[in-house]
């Protein structure tokens, strides 16, 4: 279990990360998404003790970390694919952290083969692609057979077949009761692998939720329907409560039932040609949750 | 809370700082720089010594020489700093070059200690290392030297200067990780290093009377470099263990100066 009170961390003027308080519980996969700069990498690093928060606390298992047993045995991480010197032997990168934390050498192997790189382990680090770094990392992470794993963007240059294997990974973990945390800036990601999600943008928590709640209150749907007889189907529906827009001949019925607004069209004997329900994606949601809290925006067709 | 989820980790211990040291060995001998920078120290510092005493022993041996055979028997070990430096900052700065820092820092929270063992480390394997090449210098070197006739006897300050070479070395080695940890690139540091010990030494002597003579006896290449040589180039240094004394002294303000900070830093 990993908790957050208060988590600040400043650079100079800047604010990375702006008094966060989150609770991220075993047995789920607890997805921590947000855009580029939200402040993500720098919360990881303060749960793994690298930079110290400005003000306010986090901790595992009660306590801050590295301050009880061997710190990898308690919380694996993956922060960085490329935290390895690159002329160093995978395996000789997973013997000193297995060696420093005193865990036994076979365990080694075992997390070799658990992540698919045994045909490679002896080669050197700066060889590898990115997503052999990233299962290398994801190894090290797993080397204390840890209770609690922190997985900072696991599927960044992982091939279809990898994303697939990680969000499996993270699942598995979770059912066997640890806490798993892990960070994207990619929602349809999340919206595959988490159970829980906090929502991070520009050092603030915009939502702390669960996936099936999250998919409720923020993915938005309407209903479109185009008639023959658009005017009169419009005066109907706006004279029965509903919000309506009008575009190319088209109506769009916001957050209405589809059924409802059939019906009701139907029962007036109006004429219908289409009658769709949209559902706005995920990541449409995060986009409009995420929008002001966006670092660096594209401006959207320039040339026009 | 179920059994599954009982945090596993509390089962054991605080690894010790013997894992430490040791994890910080396995680091060390798993790069090819560790062995290149070994074998340039070896090539150098007991290669030149016995070059240079076969193409000295004649004139050595000779009525005209105005030097003794002791000031050629270490001779290499003189450049062989170098070597010792550019290892201890590569423990160090390789790991910030590539963002493995914070790979150490998460599997040993404790910067200090993972500090201390790169410190211990180094020293360890340089005063072993220095001590075995200037010996094998000499081995090389007396072999020309003897068949002179001017061979020298392992005794005495011979004997000192070899493990005075290992001493000097490992000292060194300690400065070198300090320095590395304070500045973090690996040219920057190794820039640095090197400055002190070969460049100053000649600027010091453009500084003219009595401060510049303390300056020149007090730069780190005058104070711990004496202990390494069997004969003193320079009457004007301090005695070789006091000036080692000393040089111990300016190698422990830089190592305070580094743990204050590594401590303070972000990773």
């Amino acid at each position: 279990m990993i908790q957050a009170r208060h988590l600040t961390k400043r650079y100079g003027t800047t604010t990375a990360v702006d008094a966060l308080y989150f609770t991220v519980e075993p047995g789920r996969v607890t997805g921590f998404l947000g855009p580029n700069g939200a402040g993500k990498s720098t919360t990881m690093r303060m749960i793994l003790g690298l930079d110290a928060p400005t003000s306010g606390s986090v901790t595992i298992n009660g306590h801050a970390y590295g301050t009880a047993g061997a710190p990898l045995r308690e919380i694996g991480a993956l922060l960085d694919a490329h935290a390895v010197h690159p002329g160093r032997s995978a395996r000789d990168h997973l013997r000193w952290l297995a060696v420093s934390n005193r865990i036994p050498l076979r365990r080694v192997d075992e997390v070799i083969g658990l992540v698919g790189l045994e045909k490679v382990a002896a080669r050197r680090v700066g060889a590898f692609s990115l997503g052999m770094g990233q299962r290398l990392g994801i190894a090290a992470a797993l080397l204390g057979d840890p209770g609690t794993v922190v997985l900072d963007e696991p599927v960044n240059g992982l091939d279809p077949e990898g994303i697939r294997w990680v969000r499996q990974l993270a699942r598995r973990l979770a059912d066997e009761g640890r806490t798993v945390f892990v960070s994207s800036h990619l929602m349809s990601e999340m919206a595959l692998m988490a159970d829980h999600l906090i929502v991070i943008g520009r050092g603030k928590i915009l939502a702390d939720t669960s996936m099936t709640d999250f998919m409720t209150h923020h993915a938005a749907s309407r209903v479109r329907l185009r008639s023959p007889q658009t005017a009169e189907v419009a005066a109907l529906l706006t004279g029965r409560g509903f919000a309506v827009d009008q575009s190319a001949g088209e109506l769009h019925v916001r957050d209405a039932d589809l059924a409802a607004v059939g019906e009701l069209v139907c029962s007036h004997g109006l004429l219908l040609h289409e009658l769709t329900l949209e559902q706005s994606s995920l990541e449409d949601a995060f986009m409009t949750l995420t929008a002001d809290a966006v670092e660096y925006h594209a401006t959207e067709g320039v040339a026009a | 809370m179920s059994a599954l989820v009982q945090p596993r980790g509390l089962i054991t211990a605080r690894p010790g700082f013997g894992s430490i040291l040791h994890a910080e060995w396995v680091k060390l001998r798993t790069v090819r720089s560790t062995w290149w920078t070994l074998f340039a120290l070896l090539v150098v510092g007991a290669g030149l010594t016995a070059l240079i005493c076969a193409l000295n022993a004649e004139w050595l041996a000779s009525p005209e020489a105005d030097e003794s055979p002791g000031s050629f028997i270490t001779f290499g070990m003189m450049l062989a700093p170098a070597a010792a430096v550019v290892l201890g900052v590569l423990a160090v700065t390789s790991e910030y070059a590539s963002g493995m820092i914070r790979s150490s820092f998460a599997a040993v929270p404790s910067r200090t200690r993972v500090f201390a063992a790169k410190t211990v480390l180094l020293a360890v394997v340089l005063f072993v290392v220095g001590t075995a090449t200037a010996l094998l210098g000499y081995v090389g070197g007396n072999a020309f030297l003897d068949a002179e006739g001017i061979g020298l006897a392992l005794e005495g300050d011979v004997l000192r200067s070899m493990f005075g070479s290992g001493l000097y070395l490992a000292g060194l080695g300690v400065a070198a990780v300090a320095v590395g940890f304070l500045v973090r690139h690996t040219a920057g540091a190794v820039t640095i290093l090197l400055t002190v010990l070969f460049v100053l030494p000649t600027m010091v002597m453009l500084v003219p009377g009595e401060t510049g003579q303390w300056i020149n006896k007090l730069l780190p290449s005058n104070t711990g470099g004496p202990v390494a040589a069997p004969v003193m180039f320079n009457p004007n240094l301090l005695d070789p263990w006091v000036g080692f004394a000393v040089f111990l002294v300016e190698v422990a303000v830089v190592a305070a100066l580094a743990g204050v900070t590594i401590r303070r830093r972000n990773a």
